[in-house]
């Protein structure tokens, strides 16, 4: 630990002359909104009969929403620091009626001394495959509804923080030059996953997991140091940004701890597999256009090492990926096709696909119409019998830049 | 007499013609950027972002044209569509990582804003920049 304060206190004098040298910049105000009409049909098939006396459920919903708005600042200090915000607000959002959610997403300030290495400060989404740093960022994307662990509306749903690192707080990375491609890197460490990080309990009072005795503040991470979030990321990028390619791997700890979180679906014993579960992630992604085809591919695998799962033979591993292969029949028009699968475990295997297909039309260079089908599909196994589960989405919605 | 005149004035405006015809499209740096020749990967790194420091360590500041043939020349010497670009600056803009161009309105707008910003790049007709101070030619576009 005295090491790592070392090292910061001689980044830190590195840095104070350029610091001193700096001259702002003015601040730049811009942001991104997305507003959305869906309809929602659900299906639901039980493998055996329900105490209320039926297997099947169905329900249809529609409704409109202000799905996100983001604002971001940026600012440029001097010749090699920036500083970057966003700040989202989600469905809706009104603190007067509790719907929705406002969230710092990034804050971070970035030194740049040279175009090859960049050290960002604060909190911010790691480079962790290709959609993780703009998982929010929905003017980017032909998407209304994200893949999967993306999908940060449905976060808790798909599981996000098992599959992703959400949020890092320094990351070193660069764009190395060479011939027709750069190569990027990136080194981050972060806290360790959202559940750990201390909240206000029912009493008001900060609390978490693991020691309420000196526990003063929420927000903040009551984790050692060995137990934080710690990845990167290796691509490749052509010149022209036509493709781009990659490795990513993170190892960090699921928060086992509180039994009562473990999905609902898994029926063995449950105390024993409490505790802190070594994590490891890993991913590989692809990404490009050839002429006016455009394309997208995901893997992630999540490798769990935690001793009492292993003694028990209860597997905690789990996998998603996806693929997007899209047409640009027009400059302004993009359809799309996409297909995205996992498998969750956790005892139960439960596997779950989805099948989307959609349209992006550019209306000008600011707005962007959106269509989307969205076909999931999910299965449980009990041993004895199966669930079935099928949701069929139908979304409409605008895309903004502000 | 009045045939010589005549073939003067059909060899101006074929001169004319021609010379307004050919409008060669330069690449421009404010004159605080060393001296250096510039090829097509460094320009396409400068307009897409990714070279965002100059190798005196001063920041660059892109300007770019809202429209016109000087545009399309510039973007078809990098490859480029303008497509392509407005999604490579969105992605930079909306991740931190750099501003997008300036997006100017006209030529002359533009040879005048790289010359009052220290690490300002831009393109224009040479008519467009003849003349003008702070500027300095770092490419000419192949015909």
């Amino acid at each position: 630990m005295r090491r790592i304060t070392c090292s910061l206190l001689i980044a830190l004098g590195l840095l104070l002359p350029d610091l001193a040298a700096a001259q702002s910049s003015e601040t730049s105000l811009f942001g991104s909104l997305q507003t959305v009409f869906f309809n929602q049909k659900s299906h639901m098939t039980f493998g055996r009969l329900q105490p209320w006396g039926g297997t099947d459920i169905r329900e249809e919903r529609s409704s409109f929403a202000v799905q996100q708005f983001d604002i971001f600042l940026q600012k440029p200090i001097g010749t090699s620091f920036s500083v970057f915000v966003d700040l989202e607000y989600q469905l809706n959002y009104s603190s007067e009626q509790q719907w929705g959610s406002l969230s710092l997403q990034e804050a971070w300030l970035n030194y740049a001394p040279l175009d090859e290495i960049n050290l960002k400060v604060g909190m911010l989404y790691p480079a962790f495959n290709n959609l993780n740093e703009i998982k929010n960022r929905l003017a980017l994307l032909p998407y209304i509804f994200r893949p999967g662990p993306y999908e940060r509306l449905l976060s808790d749903v798909f599981m996000s923080e098992n599959y992703l690192p959400e949020h890092a707080f320094v990351q070193l990375h660069g764009a190395i030059p060479h011939g027709d491609v750069f190569w990027d890197y990136a080194v981050f460490v972060g806290n360790a996953e959202a559940s750990y990080i201390s909240h206000r309990g029912s009493d008001g009072q900060p609390e978490n997991d693991l020691n309420r005795n000196f526990e003063f503040l929420t927000g903040v991470d009551p984790t050692e140091f060995n137990m934080k979030l710690f990845g990167g990321r290796l691509g490749i990028r052509a010149r022209e940004e036509s493709f781009k390619a990659g490795l990513s791997l993170t190892h960090d700890y699921d928060n086992m701890r509180d039994t009562t979180q473990f999905p609902v679906i898994y029926e063995g014993m449950r105390t024993p597999l409490a505790g802190d579960a070594p994590r490891i992630r890993i991913g590989a992604d692809c990404s490009g256009s050839i002429g006016k085809v455009r394309f997208e591919a995901e893997f992630i695998r999540v490798v769990y090492d935690h001793a009492p799962a292993t003694r028990l033979d209860v597997d905690l591993d789990q996998v998603f990926y996806y693929g997007m292969l899209g047409y640009g029949f027009t400059d302004r028009l993009l359809l799309y096709a996409s297909y995205q699968g996992g498998k969750d475990v956790f005892g139960v295997e439960a596997r779950n696909e989805t099948v989307t297909a959609g349209a992006a039309y550019s209306i000008s260079s600011d707005i962007t119409g959106k269509a989307q089908y969205i076909l999931y599909r999910n299965e449980t196994e009990h041993g004895s019998h199966v669930d079935k589960l099928s949701i069929r989405f139908v979304f409409l919605g605008f895309s903004i830049v502000l | 007499m009045k045939q010589r005149l005549r073939i003067c004035a059909l060899a101006a405006f074929l001169a004319f013609c021609a010379t307004s015809g050919q409008a060669q499209t330069v690449v421009i740096v404010n004159s605080s950027i060393p001296s250096s020749t510039f090829n097509v990967k460094e320009l396409l790194d400068l307009y897409t972002l990714n070279k965002t420091h100059w190798d005196d360590g001063s920041r660059v500041t892109v300007f770019d044209l809202k429209a016109g043939k000087a545009k399309q020349a510039f973007y078809d010497y990098i490859g480029m569509t303008e497509e392509d670009l407005q999604r490579i600056w969105l992605r930079k803009q909306f991740t931190g990582r750099a501003r997008p161009p300036h997006a100017m309105s006209s030529e002359d707008e533009l040879v005048a804003q790289v010359g009052k910003t220290i690490g300002g790049i831009g393109y224009a007709s040479e008519k467009a920049v003849r003349g003008k101070k702070n500027v300095r030619i770092i490419a000419k576009l192949k015909e």
